[in-house]
């Protein structure tokens, strides 16, 4: 893993080389009881200007169920600090649908998380991956079942836009003016390079990213005088499929997407039945309507 | 030509898997008529789906020589029959073209239903029954036991039935030898006017309709004008002669005694039906021979293309296949569900599936088939009698005073042990008790009148279950009775689809209806809202299911690299969708269809 010291030395090779945009976003993912405020102060004076924290869960014995190794005091402590190194946009992460939780302790917990004063939260459902730790011990847990994780989901969309945080895209949650521009991009089907081993780039009408494997990766950067980039998997992107593109990803956000005329009828359905609104051809899905976002942009683009 | 006197022509029947299409590959192996290594099983039943299942589908002929311990050289007319309960009418016409039948009984099952109905049908077709007991060289044989049955039951005397394995190649020559020895030699008079019988025909691309015949009295040659006498359709024959293993061999004339075939570029297979007489134009016979029948197609469905788009390759299908089986009928339909379709009649219910295989596996085509029904006899208060074979057109209740159903007879071959429940399962099937007689201590033959609605839904494999597949079924139509019947239909999110509808005896509609509401339920996938599942007769909902709303279906992360990720799921789905058939604004896939149509006992 790279270190906060040599993090910071690219930062500033880039800033070298590179004219950056005076409001330029560079976000840093940090996990709680992984950096002190001293880390978090050099990666501040380095040039980052957004964190974005693995809170996950409220509740201690949560988190312990699904293996994470930190506390929610040390969390909390990784946002006080954050903020004394003078962070002045954080982001954090909630999952629900975790074990071993009550709808009221989830709910306290999301309160106690946004207690902390979060500018912007990332939520995702618990995803159970064949071939991890948790999946052989799924039995032993008690999860929530398909109403229960509904419940908790309506209850934290509920809970946020109370507490002023808008539902901006489907698993993201943002106060105004502290959306995610970087994830923006993607979502507006904007260019972008990304570096490093299976990232992804799309530029020029061509979608590629780098070779998946790490060490490979690596031998290419320096031994080979091939570029680290895995073109057998490039995808040239028609007008047609940037189209579709533009729905599909549109309909992920809260600016919806303009509908193809043919597809009134479709879109006009979809609102009626509560998943969102249609206005002068611009579909937007709601919280109910992200829900089930694939059927709906299915239903759209097929 | 052949000295009538050297013909003999005869049949082989049997019941399903005793072994008749293995023996006639064993005759022609023996006479030379075709070497071992050009056999490929089973010679006669030529289509590839026929071999697959064992059965044969339609009547075929072979001419052969064999040279007698008498010295003298004959020619065999093997005529092959269909082997199924639903080719009765074809089995029935190929007999009467011979006057001889190879019974064969396996020595380890005895006598089933089909051996007792196609020795009935031999027996009133006035044939010289041989029997002959096969698999003698299974350790479970007992030659003795089923010559007592056949001798029994049958009626015919069984000592001198060779014992034989056709698959070991045993006892084949016995075989030949009675053939020669005991079925009589054809009569016929070959100075009267012509008069043959037509017992198969089938399409060729280059030849027009083939048309195989048995000539029973006079002469027919290349170049006559003749007539069938129940089309009234007359053509000029073009080419004739009889049947090699391999080939047509042609001739310049057939007489009297005589099988073989004749070409008229005829290019309609509904002019030369099974069972006509052809006679010669200028000199044609006083009349034509007894037992023709028009074929009358006993089930109805409605075939679609999955994909609407594919109707004209549908029809085009059809179109071909009943080049070559004028005995299934089809006309279009229009549903409200599914679009463009086509109406169609068959046989039987083996008869459907056959039609049904041959459409998917050689025109590649994907279907949706609904219900199968049969023809109901309605009869108005207005004192009209329609005939339905569509439950969409059932008339109003209102309007009828009476509806009835087709009953068949049905005979049924079980072990004793399994008769309790063959009789439960022929009571829950609304049949009515006929008799019972034991063949043996082991077996009992039991006769039923039953619906043969009933029959249609999944009888024969609920009987095949209940019996570990040991009872057998034969049935005849019997005729129409009054019954009380309703009509179901089913209701998507509060639209009728005409397309599941279906007509079902009052007292088992509840059940039904139920029923079919749950594999509804269990086969539609959850859409964006609630849809209910309703079962109602004549406007009254009598069963309901609900399919829940969709509560989840969401990629949560899509950012840089899972925007392909997403595409790639997005074209699943489409794929997905495209197998389904919106009714209104509810997605139904073929899978949902098909489940309605089977219901199990449960």
């Amino acid at each position: 893993m790279l270190g906060i010291e040599r993090l910071c030395g690219l930062i500033l090779q880039i800033k070298s080389k590179f004219t950056l945009a005076t409001d330029c976003e560079i976000t840093v993912e940090v996990n709680p009881g992984t950096v002190d405020f001293y880390d978090l102060k050099r990666l501040k004076e380095a040039g980052v200007n957004r964190l974005s924290v693995g809170i996950q869960a409220a509740n201690d014995g949560v988190l312990r169920a699904i293996g994470r190794i930190h506390s929610f005091e040390q969390a909390k402590n990784c946002i006080l600090d954050a903020r004394k190194a003078g962070f002045d946009n954080l982001s954090g992460d909630i999952i629900f649908a975790l074990p071993n939780q009550s709808l009221e302790e989830f709910c306290r917990g999301v309160n106690d998380i946004i207690a902390t004063g979060l500018d912007h939260i990332s939520a995702y459902s618990l995803q159970i991956e064949e071939g991890t730790a948790i999946y052989k011990r799924q039995n032993e847990l008690q999860l929530p079942d398909e109403d229960g994780e509904e419940a908790q989901y309506t209850a934290l969309c509920g809970i946020l836009a109370e507490n002023g945080y808008e539902h901006y895209e489907i698993s993201n949650f943002a106060r105004r003016g502290k959306n995610s521009r970087h994830n923006g991009n993607y979502w507006d089907c904007g260019e972008y390079f990304g570096f490093g081993a299976a990232a992804h780039s799309y530029y020029n009408g061509k979608r590629f990213s780098g070779v998946c494997n790490v060490k490979e990766f690596i031998e290419r950067s320096f031994v080979s005088a091939l570029a680290p980039t895995d073109y057998d998997n490039a995808e040239y992107i028609s007008a047609e499929e940037v189209e579709e593109e533009r729905i599909m990803l549109g309909l992920r956000t809260s600016k919806g997407a303009r509908i193809p005329e043919s597809k009134h009828s479709v879109a006009r359905r979809i609102a009626d039945l509560g998943y969102g609104c249609f206005n002068d051809g611009v579909l937007t899905l709601n919280s109910k309507g992200f829900r089930v976002s694939n059927e709906i942009i299915g239903e759209i683009l097929v | 030509m052949t000295e009538m006197d050297k013909i003999r022509n005869f049949s082989i029947i049997a019941h399903i898997d005793h072994g008749k299409s293995t023996l006639a590959d064993r005759l022609l192996e023996y006479t030379g008529a075709v070497a071992k290594r050009d056999l490929d099983e089973q010679m006669l039943d030529s289509m590839e789906l026929e071999r697959e299942r064992g059965i044969t589908i339609k009547a075929r002929a072979v001419r052969f020589d064999y040279k007698a311990d008498d010295g003298n050289v004959y020619a065999l007319n093997l005529i092959d029959t269909p082997g199924h309960v639903d080719f009765g009418y074809e089995v029935s016409r190929s007999l009467a073209a011979c006057e001889g039948a190879v019974l064969i009984v396996d020595s380890t099952q005895g006598i089933q239903a089909q051996t007792l109905a196609n020795a009935y049908l031999a027996v009133d077709h006035d044939l010289e029954i041989l029997p002959v007991i096969n698999k003698i060289d299974l350790p479970s044989a007992d030659p003795e036991r089923v010559k007592h049955e056949i001798e029994d039951i049958i009626g015919i005397p069984a000592d001198e039935a060779p014992c034989i394995s056709a698959k070991m190649g045993i006892g084949i020559k016995d075989v030949l030898e009675q053939i020669v020895k005991n079925v009589p030699a054809p009569k016929g008079d070959r100075e009267k006017p012509l008069q043959a019988l037509i017992f198969d025909s089938y399409y060729d691309s280059y030849k027009g309709v083939v048309v195989y015949i048995r000539v029973l009295n006079g002469r027919m040659a290349v170049g006559d004008r003749v007539k069938m006498m129940h089309t009234g359709a007359e053509f000029e024959i073009v080419e004739l002669g009889t049947l090699s293993t391999f080939n047509l061999e042609k001739k310049d004339y057939l007489e009297a005694g005589e099988v073989g075939y004749f070409t008229a570029s005829i290019k309609n297979i509904a002019d030369t039906d099974v069972g006509d007489t052809v006679t010669l134009c200028d000199n044609p016979c006083d009349k034509p021979l007894p037992g023709f029948k028009k074929a009358q197609p006993m089930v109805y469905a409605g075939i679609y293309p999955a994909d609407g788009s594919k109707y004209g390759d549908l029809k085009d299908a059809l179109d071909k296949l009943r080049l070559n089986d004028s005995s299934f009928t089809y006309e279009l339909e229009t549903s409200v569900a599914l679009g463009f379709g086509f109406r169609c009649g068959f046989l039987g219910l083996l008869h459907m599936e056959i039609i049904e295989e041959r459409l998917e596996r050689e025109f590649m085509l994907d279907l949706i088939t609904t219900a199968p029904s049969v023809i109901y006899e309605i009869h108005k208060t207005n004192g009209e009698v329609v005939y339905i074979d569509n439950p969409t057109n059932y008339p109003d209740p209102a309007t009828i005073e009476t509806a009835c159903e087709p009953f068949v007879k049905a005979s049924i071959i079980t072990p004793t042990e399994y008769v309790g429940t063959i009789m439960q399962l022929c009571t829950d099937r609304r049949g009515e008790y006929v008799d019972m007689k034991y063949i043996d201590t082991t077996r009992a033959e039991l006769h039923y009148l039953l619906p043969l609605n009933e029959i249609v839904y999944d009888f024969f494999d609920s009987l095949k279950s209940r019996s570990k597949g040991y009872a057998s079924l034969d049935y005849e139509f019997k005729d129409y009775r009054p019954s009380k019947l309703s009509k179901l239909d089913i209701l998507l999110n509060g639209d009728i689809v005409d397309a599941l509808s279906f007509i079902v005896h009052s007292d088992r509609a509840y059940p039904r209806a139920r029923r079919i509401c749950e594999k509804l339920k269990d086969n539609i996938p959850r859409q964006l809202f609630e849809i209910p599942v309703q079962a109602a007769i004549g406007g009254k909902v009598i069963a309901r299911e609900t399919v829940k709303a969709m509560r989840k279906d969401v990629l949560a992360k899509c950012y840089g690299g899972d925007i392909t990720r997403k595409k790639k799921l997005l074209e699943k789905q489409k794929e997905g969708k495209k197998r389904m058939r919106t009714l209104g604004t509810v997605e139904v896939p073929q899978e949902a269809f098909m489940a309605v149509l089977k219901y199990d006992d449960e």
